[in-house]
């Protein structure tokens, strides 16, 4: 078996209504590896990552997930192989009980009932919810719900693990839990991020993907695409605030992600001179 | 003038047994920008939900306590009479949007149409917001095939063309990219400027930095403390104690103090941190 776990080949894919969503995408993804997808509103994030668990079916090209050819596999087969962490948890989330909703998955993979319990167990601890196992999913709040739905997917043991925007709306300590999952998830999993949260991307990506226009821009460590300010100033994104202010004071490394490499890079060299290294 | 007056309000859901908001007293004055910053679950969508009167005519409950919105009664007044001056943008564009257009012009020309605005003035405004969020390649696809952050755009344009005299907005961008952020946030501030009363509700801290006149601290229901802008975001103390972190530069600047690279002021801005830059580079 190939050490890449999804590869795409000349994908192209057009709505129904005639809106060409994807055009000729190359691309492939190794095992274990943490990936994130950024790009403009409309730029065809979503788009793409459907086609991982067969959601859509391309227009033409090649879908190949963990070696099996997506066009031959149902979604319910490619369902094993890769789950999809949906942006807004209500719509995924359905069941009266947050027991009943992480059972659901592994059921439905004909799990026996002692496996389906140890999965749930399992799971809720390792999100640190087993408190609200017979909570209703509706009245938690968004940080937990969100925690809820990744447990959800994460019960049925998928080789990749798709995270739709998994910091939007939440708070700080929502966005410190939900970094320090995608962290240990990705000792087992293939992770693969969409988001606008540069801060997130820049800490936990290994690598960038930028879509733009239904195509892929340009891929890279969130350091490589990170410095090329004009070419993601195109696809109306801007690299971390941190990074921008790097790349605004003379005398510093233009690809600075973080407070601490800002303040390192202050410290051991005195930036005395305007021109960079 | 004060255009929002809560006065000891507070509000509980039917079907729970505590307050959710707790003896809020806040006053907002017309034209004023406020951005409302907290934990999820500190009651801010509900503080947005009753300038609309959703609480309490739309969700059952029980409130004590009064709300004054432009010179209305929330708790004796409908969500009608509400509707003309407030407009409510939600976090989810699927809540918003009413499907009433087969495409996003119609779906903006819904709201002016139901107010019996001439036709030519209707096709004035709407050209000018499709221009003003950059969707005007999008006008005629329907809402629903629309990706989750251009909804996200629609959903707002549809309330901005209205022009409330005063602006709700909860959570208003998580959908979107940069750029579209900024435009957004960009364009609320000029509606400010304008005259328009803003309550923005925002995890975004380094951009309700830039834009808001003053902040009020939400936490387990109760206004912990409203103060202008610069005063809140960098009482860093304040922020933390209530699960609030400050903005990366007042981070940056907490940290160059530490390491004795810089001594002064905290910073709030990226304008603020490269005038600090340029002090740390003169040593």
């Amino acid at each position: 078996m190939s050490e890449n776990v999804i590869e795409i080949k000349n994908l192209s894919f057009t709505y129904p209504a005639g809106v060409e969503a994807l055009k000729d995408i190359n691309l492939e993804i190794k095992k274990g590896e943490i990936v994130a997808i950024i790009g403009q509103n409309g730029s065809g994030k979503t788009t793409l990552v459907k086609h991982f668990n067969g959601l859509l079916q391309p227009t033409s090209g090649t879908v190949i997930i963990n070696g099996k050819d997506a066009k031959q596999s149902t979604t319910a087969q490619l369902s094993r192989e890769v789950g999809y962490v949906f942006q807004d948890p209500d719509d995924q989330l359905f069941m009266s009980k947050v027991k009943d909703e992480i059972a659901f998955g592994p059921k439905n993979l004909k799990m026996k009932k002692n496996e389906v319990n140890k999965r749930v167990r399992d799971t809720l601890k390792l999100v640190k919810l087993w408190k609200f196992r017979n909570t209703h999913p509706l009245d938690l709040n968004l940080d937990d719900k969100k925690l809820i739905a990744i447990a959800s997917i994460i019960a049925m043991n998928p080789h990749v693990i798709i995270l739709d925007e998994p910091t939007s709306g939440q708070d700080h300590r929502g966005i410190l839990r939900a970094e320090s999952l995608i962290k240990k998830l990705s000792k087992e999993h293939t992770i693969i991020i969409i988001s606008h949260d540069m801060d997130l991307v820049s800490k936990i990506a290994q690598r960038v993907i930028v879509m733009y226009n239904s195509k892929i821009l340009m891929t890279g460590t969130p350091k490589e695409v990170f410095i090329k300010t004009s070419l993601l100033a195109k696809t109306h994104l801007k690299p971390p605030l941190i990074t921008q202010l790097s790349q605004k004071t003379k005398g510093m490394r233009s690809d600075i992600l973080s407070i601490d490499e800002f303040i390192e890079e202050l410290k051991t060299k005195k930036p005395h001179s305007s021109k960079s290294r | 003038m004060d255009i929002v007056k809560f006065k000891n309000y507070s509000w509980k859901y039917s079907e729970t047994d505590k307050y959710v908001l707790k003896n809020i007293n806040l006053t907002i004055q017309q034209g004023e920008f406020l951005g409302i910053i907290g934990n999820v679950g500190s009651g801010r969508s509900t503080l947005c939900m009753s300038l609309l009167g959703l609480v309490p005519h739309l969700f059952y409950g029980k409130t004590k306590g009064e709300l004054i919105v432009d010179d209305i009664v929330v708790k004796k007044a409908k969500i009608s009479d509400l509707s003309s001056r407030v407009g409510l943008v939600l976090q989810s564009p699927d809540t918003q949007l009413t499907g009433a257009g087969t495409n996003v012009e119609e779906e903006l020309a819904f709201g002016l149409e139901n107010l019996g605005v001439p036709r030519r003035e209707i096709i004035k405004k709407v050209d000018s917001m499709l221009k003003l969020l950059n969707l005007e390649q999008l006008r005629n696809r329907s809402p629903f095939e629309l990706s989750g952050g251009q909804q996200q755009k629609v959903a707002i344009a549809s309330v901005f063309i209205m022009e409330p005299k005063i602006l709700v907005l909860d959570e208003p961008t998580a959908q979107l990219d940069p750029l579209g952020t900024e435009q957004v946030f960009s364009f609320i501030k000029k509606l400010a400027k304008k005259g328009t009363t803003i309550i923005l509700n925002t995890q975004k801290i380094d951009y309700i930095a830039e834009f808001a006149d003053r902040i009020a601290v939400v936490n387990k229901g109760r206004v912990v403390k409203v103060g202008e802008t610069r005063e809140i975001l960098t009482n860093v103390e304040l922020l933390r104690r209530n699960g609030i972190s400050p903005t990366v530069f007042t981070k940056l600047s907490e940290e160059l103090i530490k390491n004795r690279l810089y001594k002064g002021e905290l910073a709030m801005t990226f304008g603020d941190a490269v005038k600090i830059m340029k002090k740390v580079k003169r040593k």
